[in-house]
């Protein structure tokens, strides 16, 4: 990447925090832009550098970089000898390198000291999911809810952890619990009802609509929900078991739709040929 | 709302008779009068502030609608989802990395 290497130190410093508190994992551009650009200049970044080491280490750690994370993670204790955060990474550095029961001890020790840790306890989660235990790592992730109840990070990877089962019923039980604490977000409604919509069933397909509709209505861009509620319309429309009076409302709503994803299309590429290749490839006419 | 030549002449004039009024008050202060027995300076400040903040208004451009989701129109669900305290390191980006060594696989199975 041409930009990495161009870029001056607080260029990379803001790209990185960009990352970080977007949540983007770009664990090799990560460590591209510490090796071209960082790693030299770390004093210059003052209180912030231990963060970026923690990013980059966990980044390295994501690549399988480990001689860069040991780096890292090596700073950081000399810095803080005794915090349970960084114990946390070499923790992971473990995991890294696949030495689970050495992981699980050092967890067992970082909670005796701290049992509000939750890091320590979403580590030993991921432990069983990297040895592919799902049923176990659920089970412990409900044990923990039961402590942390308004840990929405947790609800989500619990409801990915049945989906991944195939749970649907539960998995939208956690989407629920989601909602309570984000209401407005378009988000978790498109997602809530992309499950129902795979769950299938008239009765589930019609509330995934109306999920939609309110994620259009939060966020009028949100060309996923836009495609997932002109397929949820088609479902319902080609359903026997349906009234004639719904099937009229419901074919309003199709092509109301159909309208407004022509008209998204207009303002971003100024043309609507892809949409409707892309329509006539999702069978919606 | 768009601010025009018209509302910047009212914001200068009432500049011109705010600093009038404060210059007039400044001057009968020093001399020794009482600033309440003076009824029109006390007028023509108010006057002139309420002009002021009228072109104020119009010159300063249009109000911007607050939205509640207006920071997450741009969020993606890739971003949403990804979840740093949950990261695995065990997937098939590890065998990209120059010191992967693909014998590990097998010493790790051999233990189980």
């Amino acid at each position: 990447m041409e930009l990495t290497k161009q870029s001056s130190w607080n260029k990379a410093r803001d790209i990185l925090k960009d990352w970080r508190d977007n949540n983007q994992r770009r664990s090799v551009e990560v460590i591209e832009i510490w090796e071209n650009s960082l790693a030299s200049k770390i004093h210059k970044l003052g209180d912030d550098r231990f963060v970026v080491l923690e990013q980059v280490s966990v980044a390295a750690l994501d690549c399988n970089r480990l001689d860069v994370a040991a780096s890292c993670i090596h700073s950081l204790i000399k810095e803080f000898p005794n915090s349970l955060r960084v114990r946390t990474l070499l923790v992971m550095k473990l995991e890294a390198q696949q030495r689970y029961e050495e992981a699980l001890e050092h967890l067992e020790t970082i909670i005796k000291i701290d049992e509000t840790n939750t890091a320590a306890r979403k580590r030993k989660i991921c432990i069983l999911k990297a040895k592919n235990k799902i049923p176990e790592a659920i089970k412990e992730l409900t044990e923990y809810l039961k402590k942390f109840m308004t840990d929405q990070e947790t609800w989500q990877e619990l409801c990915d952890l049945y989906l991944s089962e195939g749970d649907y019923a539960k998995a939208v039980f956690c989407m629920e619990e989601l909602f309570l604490h984000h209401p407005h977000n378009h988000l978790l409604h498109q997602r809530y009802a992309d499950i129902l919509y795979t769950q299938g069933g008239l009765e589930n397909i019609e509330l995934a609509i109306s999920h939609y509709l309110m994620a259009i209505n939060l966020n009028e861009k949100n060309i996923r929900a836009l495609y997932g509620l002109a397929l949820s319309c088609h479902q319902v429309l080609t359903s026997a078991k349906c009234s004639a009076a719904k099937k009229k409302e419901i074919s309003k709503q199709m092509m109301w739709v159909s309208k407004h994803l022509a008209r998204q299309y207009e303002e971003q590429q100024g043309n609507t040929e892809t949409l409707t290749e892309l329509m006539s490839a999702l069978q919606v006419s | 709302m768009a601010s025009t030549g018209y509302h910047k002449i009212i914001l200068t004039i009432g500049i011109c008779f705010l600093v009038h009024a404060a210059v007039s008050a400044a001057q009968r202060k020093s001399s020794g009068q009482d600033l309440h027995e003076i009824p029109s300076l006390i007028f023509q400040g108010i006057v002139s502030l309420i002009v002021c903040m009228y072109a104020i208004i119009y010159i300063a451009g249009d109000l911007k609608e607050i939205r509640a989701t207006e920071e997450l129109e741009n969020k993606s669900w890739e971003t949403l989802r990804n979840i740093p305290s949950f990261y695995m390191f065990n997937h098939r980006g590890r065998s990209l990395s120059p010191a992967y060594d693909p014998t590990s696989i097998n010493k790790a199975l051999n233990e189980e």
